[in-house]
């Protein structure tokens, strides 16, 4: 466009070269001609055209769960995640524990409270995050998604265990979200309990974790046990492990068929979880 | 110690600035592994009245407490002018500054208590104590949390605290092998060495004999290394007010350094939730 211009204004210049003529006497010869003027060069291309609209987003609000392993050894097993509206709860402490939490919690595996949390009216979403979360880590980031008229009155459960334990989970107890704005993030630090559900026996039989198979034990075959034994069933805030630190020294204050080491205590908060509203 | 809010309140079109009588509900739940608690101190008070304070020595109304689960002279006349009844005037009582309560029996591990309708008269703060039992002095609290005025239910968890009034020596105050240093009392409650509510109903799980002490050593002074009397034990303080270390324990019922149990008596805090649920007008 601009080139275009420059080559109009030596039009001018041009017409003074041609109108040369001579005075008394021969003509003098005619004057050369002027240069050719230099050709335009190509116009520039046009502007893209402007981004289409939006699309509606169905009214749905955008949640990101993300969980960090507080403790130094204890690895948590993948998370049951569950976005509901009040009066539903995974557990109740000082209640006994569903078998689905007693499955979370005996061999860290989420899905029956998954399915259970899914027949419930509160329900709105639930996810089981990606994989086990290491001790002293940030875990993946879940994504969950509820009607957008559900916000006003939102509610956040999660469960996940410590898996070189025999029945100790971490989490959130239908926790507060409510009202929570487009970016907005909200953080809890969360204690463990303990299910109830199994003796604090810390054998290698009867943990699943790691520290367990590194004892000749663990995996499947050490996790759920429907007998309950512990010394009553009902949900509570976990003691902690006693390890067999100390064992065999005039204190015994260490638990000699442990197979736990001193590196496996923790003390609270065990994890904590950043939700975050996205949209 | 107040680590959420489990329930949001309802709004109402209502304003507190009505002064009245506000009676409210309270619910406690022993979230421990094997402790029991005391019946419960609940006190509406006002800035002036603090049953407790962390960095700050403790009264011997707390001691009281901490080391034996005594409130009122009901509970036990020897405390009568030294226990809280003392320091706060009479229960059920408008005492200007506060008003209190004793709630319950022994409330075991992993259970919650009744509601207890509770009148504040008014007053701004609420407090709760309760002893663990079988410790030498620890306690759970909710320190003089503002009370709040919009009707809803309200969830508080609460830490144990160490009262700092007797050492934690951790040994059985049903044993007769071993005494108090110099005056030869027996192990108990207030003013003594030993875990209080070593026996019944208490003690839900058993408690071991034969220990030979966690912080001080039984025939040994606060030092650990000069000799006192075989059988005698140091009755002494490790104030101020703090949160409670935890206990040791161990895993023998005959021997060891601890007559409690590793594998039961031990806690992480929190130890107890606490709801309180405002009514609506």
């Amino acid at each position: 466009m601009n080139m275009n211009k420059i080559n109009l204004a030596l039009l001018p210049l041009i017409a003074v070269l041609v109108s040369g003529c001579g005075d008394d006497g021969k003509d003098g010869a005619t004057g050369p001609a002027g240069a050719a003027g230099i050709d335009g060069t190509d116009g520039t291309n046009g502007t893209n055209g402007t981004n289409g609209a939006d699309g509606t987003n169905g009214n749905l609000a955008v949640y990101t769960v993300q969980l960090t392993n507080l403790t130094y050894s204890q690895p948590l097993s993948p998370a049951a995640i569950v976005l509901h509206e009040p009066g539903y709860n995974i557990f109740i402490d000082g209640e006994k524990a569903s078998v689905a939490l007693e499955q979370l919690a005996e061999s860290g595996n989420p899905s029956d409270i998954i399915s259970e949390a899914s027949a419930a009216t509160q329900y709105l979403d639930a996810i089981a995050s990606d994989g086990a979360t290491a001790p002293r880590s940030i875990g993946t980031v879940s994504t969950l998604v509820v009607p957008l008229l559900d916000v006003d009155d939102l509610r956040i459960s999660l469960t996940t265990m410590l898996v070189d334990t025999n029945d100790a989970f971490t989490g959130l107890n239908s926790a507060d979200i409510s009202n929570m704005n487009v970016g907005q993030s909200i953080s809890f630090m969360a204690p463990s309990w303990d299910a109830g559900t199994e003796a604090n026996t810390e054998t290698a039989s009867t943990i699943p974790g790691p520290a367990a198979v590194a004892a000749g034990g663990g995996g499947a075959s050490a996790g759920f046990d429907a007998a309950r034994d512990d010394i009553f069933d009902r949900v509570h805030f976990h003691p902690g492990a006693v390890t067999k630190a100390n064992a065999d020294d005039a204190s015994k204050e260490g638990l000699s068929t442990s197979i736990l080491t001193e590196a496996d205590r923790w003390d609270n908060p065990t994890s904590r979880i950043v939700i975050t509203r996205t949209r | 110690m107040k680590l959420f809010k489990a329930a949001s309140a309802v709004a109402l079109a209502c304003t507190s600035s009505i002064v009245m009588a506000q009676t409210i509900d309270i619910k406690i739940t022993n979230l421990t592994h094997a402790h029991s608690f005391t019946p419960r101190l609940v006190i509406a008070h006002d800035k002036t009245v603090d049953a407790f304070e962390p960095g700050v020595e403790a009264t011997t109304a707390l001691a009281w407490l901490a080391e034996g689960g005594v409130i009122d002279d009901a509970q036990n006349a020897a405390s009568a002018g030294n226990n809280f009844e003392a320091l706060l005037g009479p229960a059920s009582t408008d005492n200007t500054s506060n008003t209190w309560q004793r709630f319950g029996g022994p409330l075991v591990a992993a259970t919650s208590s009744s509601n207890y309708s509770f009148d504040t008269m008014n007053k701004p703060y609420l407090s709760v104590l309760t002893m663990l039992i079988p410790t030498n002095d620890a306690f759970a609290g909710l320190d003089s949390i503002k009370i709040p005025t919009e009707p809803g239910t309200y969830t508080y968890m609460l830490n144990a605290y160490d009262a700092g009034t007797e050492l934690n020596d951790e040994l059985n105050s049903t044993r007769t092998d071993i005494v108090e240093q110099t005056t030869g009392n027996a192990l108990g409650g207030y003013g003594v060495p030993g875990v209080a509510g070593a026996g019944a109903p208490f003690a839900v799980v058993p408690l071991g004999t034969g220990g030979t002490g966690v912080a001080v050593k039984v025939g040994f002074a606060e030092d650990g290394t000069t000799a006192i009397g075989a059988n005698e034990v140091v009755d002494g303080t490790d104030g101020p007010v703090h949160i409670h270390r935890n206990v040791l324990g161990d895993t023998s019922l005959t021997d060891g350094a601890s007559d409690l149990q590793s594998t039961q008596h031990r806690w992480l805090n929190p130890v107890a939730r606490v709801t309180i649920t405002i009514p609506a007008p």
